[in-house]
């Protein structure tokens, strides 16, 4: 390569599926971006998967259907793929390899940065504090999700988890601080990224939104691409523009499917499920990307969506996002199949980092001990619930009924909530209250007696008994 | 001489004040719960008109709010097209700029042979491009310096200052 002009190969020896077979190539090394051109003037983009002496195998983004071994030549960048960051990816719809598909010019950038990026420095981290408002009630009040924290959605087939991720992605906030949100949009059939186009259109139109969209048919090495030019994007948006950014990617799982048939293709060993044993480090690569750094401004959140096959928690997907990420936001599909949205879990779900985005000054200073109360409530009612199936509900005492018209009334008035309806906290945190005044006083033993007294009193009609 | 008073009289007197007073007493109830009735049934009717209005106004705002939503997105969906067809444009004068300029001679036709050389070898063969420039090829390899993809490369180089072209001042 020069700065003048690139030299091309023309010698491919093979066209297979994806891959194109280059021999006579030097000074060519792994995951290095290469332009494809063909004798029709097309262009197609493609990865270097492997590399030995003078051969290169590049698998094409667009795959190779039209190739012939004839007409192509190959271009090698001399780097893994470089995108142009800045301001001027906001309000932009690309597809997955970060190039328009909303009918503009090519996003433009001031510099160029390597999408490959590199996790924060450990030591130059600043803890996570601070929320990001969700609008959705069991997020923000129950798993609050916490600038520069990593929180992951785990769903499964038939749950309406894209429907959570848009709704969460069209109505974060962080208390009128800049804000945008890039989504990345893995694997999407074609009616799931029309459902995101239009989500997100307003936000799109506001210019806070980066939207990737790479769909089912795409071919994989392009999802591989997808959520590491969406965190490139982040970053320079957080810690160059000064923006809070949350980055929601879904379907982590369609990714990591992306990882196992592309390692399948460079020949490795597979490891469990067939998935390649550096799926741990692949994945924390990805979500160590997150965070504050001392000294910058803005905060990168990741807001990673995962679908259990099977609804198996034990997967190697949710297993190992587990292990790195701060907590979970679990869908079920019992609470789903009593048409409850959004049907999360409250019990299987945390925020790890909840205390530190929380609480006086941050959200509401009865946020803290709400939450606990609410959740010590909700796990009381569960009990009840398993004994009454036991025993009947004629054999319960009159306090664990009370327990069971909680956790309907947590489900009617504070859990169900419209795809559209973005709940301010104060109205998300009245709700928790009423739902816990249905609980006699000697149940809520986690709430302090001043706040108690006030709640009680601002509960109760005028004239009515206490 | 008066008539003799009917000894029933009294009775059917007493008789004609109570069924009077329960007559009364009915109707009053009747009044009442037709009160009652009228004042529920408005009550209703009020209710039913404010869920109603209340309807009404969310529609109307839901409505409102699409429209304004489709709005934006079209009005940013018209600004996107109009920016690439100015690049577009940029990029056509881009390429009809440097073709006249190597047809003004700004760059040597010599030039181009050595670059080739430079990069592919002295044996590589080197064909002159209609609009300018040239294309070099050697065993596998190829070297495309045309004055289109020239100024491609170019135009690329400039990265965000194109951004001026649409950007206010």
């Amino acid at each position: 390569m020069s700065g003048f002009a690139d030299v091309e190969y023309t010698g491919v020896r093979e066209l297979r599926g994806p891959l194109v077979v280059v021999e006579g190539v030097c000074g060519v090394g792994w995951d290095e971006f290469a332009t494809i051109a063909l004798d029709s003037g097309e262009r197609r983009h493609g990865l270097v998967l492997e590399v030995d002496r003078d051969l290169a195998v590049v698998q094409v983004l667009e795959d190779t259907a039209g190739m012939d071994r004839t007409g192509t030549r190959i271009a090698f960048s001399g780097t893994p793929l470089r995108i142009p960051v800045g301001a001027g990816w906001l309000g932009r719809v690309c597809n997955g390899r970060g190039e328009p598909a909303d009918g503009g010019p090519p996003v433009l950038g001031a510099t160029d940065t390597a999408v490959a990026g590199a996790p924060i420095n450990p030591v130059r981290r600043e803890p996570p504090n601070e929320p990001v408002l969700t609008g959705v009630s069991a997020v923000d009040v129950l798993t609050t999700l916490v600038r520069g924290q990593k929180l992951p959605v785990f769903s499964a087939a038939g749950l309406p988890h894209l429907e959570l991720a848009v709704q969460i992605a069209a109505q974060a906030t962080c208390g009128g601080e800049a804000f945008a949100v890039v989504f990345a949009g893995m694997g999407l059939t074609h009616a799931d990224a029309s459902f995101v186009r239009a989500g997100l259109a307003e936000r799109s139109a506001a210019r806070e939104l980066v939207l990737l969209l790479n769909t089912a048919d795409d071919p994989v090495i392009e999802r591989l691409l997808t959520p590491r030019i969406a965190l490139t994007v982040a970053e320079d948006l957080a810690f160059t523009e000064g923006r809070h950014v949350l980055v929601v990617m879904t379907d982590m799982t369609a990714y990591s499917e992306a990882l196992r048939e592309v390692s399948a293709a460079r020949g490795e060993i597979p490891a469990r499920r067939a998935y390649p044993g550096y799926l741990y480090s692949d994945l924390a690569s990805l979500y160590e990307r997150c965070g504050r750094i001392r000294g910058r401004p803005g905060s990168v959140t990741v807001l990673p969506v995962l679908t259990m096959p099977a609804g198996d928690i034990t997967h190697p997907v949710p297993d190992l996002t587990g292990y790195i990420t701060e907590g979970q936001i679990v869908l079920s599909a019992e609470v789903y199949a009593v048409g409850t949205y959004p049907p999360i879990d409250p019990l299987a779900s945390l925020s790890r980092l909840m205390r530190k985005g929380a609480g006086a000054g941050r959200t509401r200073a009865d946020h803290p001990d709400v939450a606990a109360q609410l959740i010590a409530a909700l796990a009381r009612s569960r009990q009840v619930r398993e004994l009454a199936d036991l025993i009947g509900r004629s054999a319960l005492s009159p306090t664990d009924l009370r327990h069971l018209d909680l956790e309907d009334a947590f489900r009617q008035r504070f859990l169900t909530q419209a795809t559209d309806e973005n709940r301010p906290l104060d109205d998300s945190l009245d709700r928790a209250w009423d739902v816990l005044l249905t609980l006699p006083r000697s149940q809520l033993g986690m709430l302090p007696a001043d706040l108690l007294d006030a709640r009680q009193a601002g509960a109760q009609k005028p004239g009515e008994a206490p | 001489m008066t008539a003799p008073a009917d000894a029933l009289d009294p009775v059917r007197a007493e008789l004609l004040r109570a069924a009077r007073a329960e007559a009364e007493a009915v109707l009053g109830r009747a009044r009442a719960d037709a009160d009652e009735t009228v004042r529920l049934a408005r009550g209703t009717a009020e209710k039913v008109l404010a869920q109603a209005r209340d309807l009404g106004a969310a529609d109307g705002r839901a409505a409102a709010t699409r429209e304004r939503v489709r709005a934006a997105a079209d009005a940013w969906a018209r600004e996107l097209a109009a920016r690439a067809e100015v690049f577009a444009d940029l990029r056509v004068k881009t390429r009809c700029g440097v073709r006249q300029a190597l047809v003004d001679g700004a760059l040597p036709s010599a030039r181009f042979a050595e670059t080739a050389r430079a990069l592919l070898g002295a044996d590589a063969r080197i064909t002159a491009v209609q609009g300018g420039g040239v294309t070099a090829e050697a065993p596998g390899r190829r070297l495309d310096l045309s004055a289109d993809t020239l100024a491609d490369r170019a135009l690329a180089r400039m990265g965000v200052r194109i951004e001026s072209l649409w950007e206010r001042p």
